[in-house]
């Protein structure tokens, strides 16, 4: 009935000291170099995420655009202004020279350019006149005029986008700015337009939006 | 572990054995100084402390991230652009340096969540510098881009909890690009690329960091996302709605039996050359692999939610239509598929040391009944797409093949004494079952015999199986 007892004591596993030498703790010191290559790329995906929009904000030339109204359940999607103009109009571009090449293909995108003139520099009223679209074309224009500028634009079957189509805004101001677009929309769409910055290759980021003769910059 | 509950109970049971005459006083001062009984009292005001800190702590942030957004619009943008980069470098230098100090238990764990923070602030630095430009990008290639910039971090610091979450970020912009790349809507873009190719970005990334950081969850997360976008971005089922499918018949066969293909036999020797002993070498044995199993687990895995899903007739039923679909099918995926076959069938040929030319094996789901399985699978699929539609014979087939899974399952769960594969059978078997009831219309009399039968057998199955598994002996230290 009595169990057999073992003659020698039974050898207990030792406890770690501290925590067990996992590769999540390290077990010697790291070295720096370790941390500092993968925070230098990180920084450098930081950086490159608005380097293209920002070097167009700081070396590209001023525009203004004429906005189009938006469906007023899109206008203030979460935490931005949809923007939309009369160029993102596929028949405009279309019944404009060099307009046939606004078609699709089946499921892609097709990526153009539409060129843009200066309204009379002698008038400069509040809000500013909008940029007049004169023609479109598949290739970047090399021949423009100090009056022209040329924006990329992209058109997949349905829409048309030009990377301006959302503008933040602080939150204090939202929700009275969107008040002010709205009732601007129904009664004068004119009176609504946008400032943005073209640079050479043709990207354009939005600047300030000119609400009647209120600047909103932000 | 050395909880601090545990070290109380501890003391409270060796006191009581000491009182009671179980053990003598030296053995309990052993006991004592081995799990430091006397520290319990100060290690409680440690804690305390350290969560008043950490109280204080948040609330501080809290306060500093609201004085930053009411002062947001005011300051300029290059200083808004050094705030963001400032603090996400000294967030990580700290976290690194507390991290690294080996003395520290306390420190370290600071330092780790400080380079998580870190992480988390890199996003929130993107997502930031974005806004103040008023970029009009789509979320999930963010996502991606975050997910690259953590999962390099992950590689250089060998934390698995970094990998784990550039892998959830990697997943979830995979899962919003996809549906962005099936509307196509977007022009071809580097992110429309890499999400079309990301089963073979991700088994090129994922799962070398899963061995770097011995983890299995990363493995895990990591063959799941490989298997997962492969089948999603090939879409072997588009159009099927309609009665006609975009794909060819043969790309369903490839869609769905090149996953647990690939998984089954999957090595680590498959990319990694291993050192072999001289006798390893000659019974042609592999070093065991720790994740093997995982990626057979996911395999089985895959079968089951197959043959299940599939197993239901109104699948087979829809009849083929002349509606033609406007969008294309994508064959850059194929690449991908192509360049994973030749990986599984390396794998398989590694196996082939390993098979036994017997059928009747300890486990009943071996390499044999998992080759069967997949021929089953790929010829059911073309057959029925390429050859002619036969509707009851695929719907017969599948169902075969789910039950000869389950059973399968549950007869290795009893000869392994291997729990969770006893109940995954049985659960599979349960399932199948229950979902013929409901599938074809049967009277309610029959439906609630089968749910009372179902239940007495499970419930009689559990009972079994405990009283008549082997139970598992440990080996003891030849001390007698």
């Amino acid at each position: 009935m009595n169990p057999k007892l073992p003659k020698k004591p039974i050898d207990l596993p030792q406890p770690e000291p501290q925590v067990l030498p996992s590769v999540s703790v390290p077990g010697k010191r790291l070295p720096g170099w370790r941390l500092f290559l993968p925070l230098v790329f990180q920084a450098a995906l930081i950086v490159a995420v608005p380097a293209q929009d920002a070097y167009t904000w700081v070396n590209g030339k001023t525009a203004v655009l004429q906005t189009a109204p938006v469906d007023p359940y899109d206008l203030l999607r979460g935490y931005y202004q949809t923007l939309r103009y009369d160029i993102s109009d596929p028949s405009l571009l279309q019944s404009l020279p060099g307009g046939e090449v606004i078609t699709s293909l089946q499921g892609q995108s097709t990526t153009f350019y539409v060129v843009l003139e200066a309204p009379d520099p002698t008038a400069t009223p509040h809000p500013p006149l909008p940029w007049q679209p004169i023609r479109v074309s598949a290739d970047r224009p090399t021949d423009l005029n100090d009056n022209e500028i040329a924006i990329e634009g992209q058109y997949n079957g349905w829409q048309i986008v030009y990377g301006l189509e959302t503008y933040y805004m602080p939150e204090d101001q939202r929700e009275q700015i969107n008040a002010d677009i709205s009732q601007v929309q129904l009664q004068e769409q004119e009176a609504f337009v946008v400032e943005v910055k073209v640079d050479a290759s043709g990207n354009a980021v939005p600047v300030s939006l000119w609400v009647r003769d209120r600047n909103y910059r932000f | 572990m050395n909880t601090e509950e545990f070290r109380r109970q501890l003391r409270h049971e060796t006191e009581k054995w000491w009182t009671e005459g179980l053990i003598n006083a030296e053995l309990y001062k052993k006991i004592a100084d081995r799990y430091q009984f006397d520290s319990l009292e100060q290690d409680a005001s440690n804690r305390f402390i350290t969560i008043l800190m950490g109280l204080g702590g948040v609330l501080l942030g809290l306060g500093i991230i609201t004085f930053v957004a009411a002062n947001w619009q005011d300051w300029s943008r290059s200083f808004r652009v050094i705030l963001l980069l400032s603090l996400f470098i000294s967030v990580n230098l700290t976290g690194f340096y507390l991290w690294r100090r080996p003395a520290d238990r306390k420190f370290q764990k600071l330092g780790h969540g400080l380079l998580l923070l870190g992480a988390l602030i890199l996003g929130a630095n993107m997502a930031l510098m974005s806004q103040m430009f008023h970029q009009s990008g789509n979320f999930y290639e963010l996502l991606l881009v975050w997910g690259f910039g953590v999962l390099a971090m992950a590689y250089s610091l060998r934390l698995s909890s970094l990998g784990m979450l550039a892998l959830l970020l990697l997943g979830w912009g995979y899962s919003l690009g996809w549906g962005t790349l099936i509307l196509g809507q977007e022009a071809n873009s580097l992110w429309q690329f890499v999400v079309r190719h990301i089963p073979l970005i991700a088994s090129l990334l994922f799962i070398p960091l899963a061995y770097w950081c011995r983890s299995r969850a990363i493995f895990g997360l990591g063959a799941i996302i490989v298997v997962v976008s492969l089948v999603l971005n090939l879409r072997p089922l588009a159009g099927f709605s309609y009665g006609n499918l975009l794909a060819p018949g043969w790309i369903a066969a490839l869609a769905f039996t090149l996953p647990p293909a690939l998984l089954w036999g999957y090595h680590r020797a498959l990319w990694q050359p291993v050192p072999q002993s001289q006798a390893a070498r000659r019974v042609r044995a592999l070093p065991p692999d720790p994740f093997q199993p995982i990626a057979r687990g996911l395999a089985l895995c895959f079968f089951s939610l197959l043959f299940y899903v599939f197993s239901f007739h109104w699948f087979w039923d829809v009849p083929p239509s002349d509606y033609q679909p406007y969008y294309a099918w994508d064959w850059h995926p194929l690449i991908d598929a192509v360049l994973l076959s030749i990986a599984a069938l390396l794998g398989w040929m590694q196996l082939r040391h390993q098979f036994s030319r017997r059928w009747f094996q300890e486990r009943a789901i071996h390499t044999g009944t998992i080759a069967l399985m997949l021929c089953f699978n790929a010829a059911i699929w073309i057959w029925h797409f390429e050859v002619s539609p036969g509707a009851g014979v695929a719907t017969l087939l599948f169902n075969l093949l789910l039950f000869l899974l389950a059973m399968g399952l549950v007869r290795d769960g009893l000869a392994l004494s291997d729990r969770s594969v006893f109940w995954g059978g049985m659960v599979l078997l349960v399932l199948g079952i229950i979902s013929r009831m409901l599938e074809y219309n049967t009277g309610l009399l029959l439906k609630s015999i089968v749910f009372a039968l179902c239940g007495v057998g499970v419930m009689v199955a559990g009972l079994w199986f405990e009283r008549n598994i082997r139970p598992r002996k440990v080996a003891l230290p030849d001390g007698r």
